[in-house]
């Protein structure tokens, strides 16, 4: 193993990319405006759900609710007719509409409080709103009354303003740098095979340990220079949650980077062309999406698949990422040395696969 | 000791599925000679040549380049290699590309100076590879082969889009470097650039159908035309 003959390596992939404006925005722009556009897309809404609020009742609890309801910021309530409620749900101006029937009241004293619910249902994100909006119009109503219903929250994690983009932020941030790495990656090492430089480095005293360790070194410099980037922009302009040490996310973004390098070298090898090697994408990235826990919970998932799950790099990414970022876990955790061990784990093994699957010969 | 020949072929078998790219070839090239190998497009001319640098493993037969076995990693830092397609860095310039195969060869930046100088781009060494013209990236890319100043340089058909003026030039500069002591191995399937070989193998259907000096090469079919002596010997053969 020379590392004059390594460097040389990297130093030409880097002087590669100094010209190569179009990757280089896809590698340092791209991330920006993913993670942006998912920020602005969960914290930008600027209007609630539209409900339709029909008091009927003949006492005053009906008011109050309504009174409560028009209050929260959760929905957008207006008065309506009951009769009419119908036929705006289906022209789609309303999402709900409640009602507080002629009894409400009466039944309220007897020990029932039943408003009737009448919800679009076609968009379950658009109903959980309306839903949540009762709720606290219920504690709100209870809370006049000669009982005080104030319920003492604690959390263990996150509080009361984690929202959405703070649990899908700090998955989001090692799927990015995931995703651009392992696709400019085999893309790069593509082209190395069809322009016929491969070739040439097979017929010169370059060894095959050199070619990879030299191509992972050039990625993973700009690879961390990505994650770098992607953090600061989460965390300053973001602002997602962040209860960790901002060192150790990082340490993992990095091992996610090296992992998806070595993914990319390790697969180009099965591919022929830059098509063929964009194949690889809804293969590899798409499974991982949606098994490794980013959008829905591996605990949640038919066994089968969380037995998939757990063979996949990104699903302990994601994890560990969430433990530090959300839950402020370190490396006195048992969890977080587990999921940091096992990406640290498919990047070796990814190292190994690649330089053994780098053919010199042609045939 | 200097060995006695560059390359020694013997017996050489490859097939490709149900091609046979290499039948039984046999070759002894001497040190510092200009050799080429002749032969229609498909013929087993860059197969043979991959093998000689170890890029493809015979079924049977031996390929020993420089007194070593091959393949033989260490010992390709006495090889250049230049590939039929002009297998350079689109987005380097001229002189990074020339500086990275001296790199990974073990040359030096003296090296890649003489490099340019010897392809006639050390005008040029900035402009980006991306940005030449056909025959000035084959310059670069021959620049790239020599850089290090091998022993043996294989030129996989050097000098397509190349112009005249500066293919008379290559060959000057080729039949200089055998004079050093450089070993010389030309795959074409130009009789021009065939006749300025020190000697010929034809190759036609992976076999070698002759071989000599282009006089010999044209006495053995008995015409005063390379071409037709290609002709000529490859319908012998066939029929």
């Amino acid at each position: 193993m020379s590392g004059h003959r390594v460097a040389a390596i990297t130093r030409r992939l880097l002087q590669g990319f100094r010209r190569d404006r179009r990757t280089l925005a896809l590698l340092f722009v791209a991330p920006l405006v993913i993670l942006g556009l998912l920020g602005y897309l969960i914290r930008g809404s600027s209007s609630s759900p539209a409900v339709g609020i029909a008091n009927e009742d003949q006492g005053q609890l009906g008011a109050m609710f309504a009174s409560a309801l028009e209050r929260s910021s959760l929905i957008n309530a207006s008065t309506i007719q009951a009769s009419d409620g119908g036929a705006k749900l289906k022209d789609g101006s309303l999402v709900a509409y409640i009602v507080f029937p002629a009894d409400f009241s009466s039944r309220a004293q007897a020990g029932t409080i039943a408003p009737e619910v009448h919800l679009e249902g076609s968009q379950p994100g658009t109903s959980a709103p309306v839903l949540q909006a009762l709720q606290q119009a219920l504690t709100s109503v209870a809370a006049t009354g000669p009982v005080h219903f104030e319920p003492q929250v604690h959390y263990l994690y996150g509080g009361q303003g984690f929202d959405t983009l703070d649990y899908f932020g700090a998955a989001f941030i090692g799927l990015v740098v995931f995703f651009l790495v392992f696709v400019i990656t085999i893309v790069a090492f593509l082209n190395e095979r069809s322009q016929g430089t491969l070739e040439r480095l097979m017929a010169s005293p370059l060894r095959r340990g050199e070619i990879v360790l030299g191509y992972m070194l050039g990625f993973t410099v700009l690879a961390l220079i990505q994650s770098a980037e992607v953090l600061v922009f989460s965390l300053a302009v973001l602002k997602v949650h962040n209860q960790g040490n901002v060192i150790l996310i990082f340490g993992i973004e990095a091992l996610m980077a090296l992992t998806a390098v070595n993914l990319g070298i390790f697969l180009s090898m099965f591919a022929r062309t830059e098509f063929q090697a964009v194949q690889f994408i809804p293969l590899v990235i798409v499974p991982q999406v949606l098994l490794s826990g980013i959008l829905f919970p591996v605990s949640t998932e038919p066994r089968p698949l969380q037995v998939v799950s757990d063979v996949l790099p990104l699903t302990y990414a994601v994890n560990g990422l969430r433990d530090v970022m959300v839950k402020g876990a370190d490396l006195t955790w048992a969890s977080l040395e587990l999921d940091a061990g096992v990406v640290a784990g498919f990047c070796v093994l990814l190292i190994v696969a690649g330089v053994a699957t780098l053919r010199r010969r042609i045939a | 000791m200097a060995e006695a020949f560059a390359v020694d072929i013997e017996g050489v078998h490859k097939k490709f599925g149900e091609l046979r790219a290499l039948d039984g070839v046999n070759l002894h090239i001497k040190t510092g000679e200009i050799y080429g190998f002749l032969g229609p497009n498909g013929a087993g001319k860059t197969t043979l040549i991959r093998s000689i640098v170890g890029l493809v493993a015979p079924d049977a037969g031996t390929v020993t380049v420089l007194g070593r076995r091959m393949p033989d990693v260490d010992n390709l830092r006495n090889v250049g290699y230049m590939t039929q397609q002009a297998a350079l860095y689109p987005g380097l310039s001229v002189e990074e590309n020339v500086q990275f195969f001296a790199a990974i060869n073990g040359a030096e930046e003296q090296d890649v100076t003489d490099a340019l100088k010897l392809v006639r781009l050390d005008d040029r060494r900035t402009s980006v590879v991306a940005t030449l013209s056909g025959g000035m990236r084959q310059r670069c890319s021959l620049a790239c082969a020599l850089v290090h100043k091998p022993k043996l340089l294989l030129l996989d058909e050097p000098t397509v889009g190349v112009d005249p003026q500066l293919r008379v030039q290559f060959w000057d500069d080729f039949r200089r470097m055998a004079a050093s002591g450089t070993t010389i191995i030309v795959s074409s399937h130009v009789m021009d650039e065939a006749e300025r070989c020190q000697r010929l193998g034809l190759i036609q259907y992976g076999k070698v159908l002759a071989e000599g000096s282009p006089n010999e090469v044209r006495a053995l079919a008995g015409t005063n035309n390379l071409e037709e002596a290609f002709l000529r010997l490859a319908g012998a053969k066939a029929s």
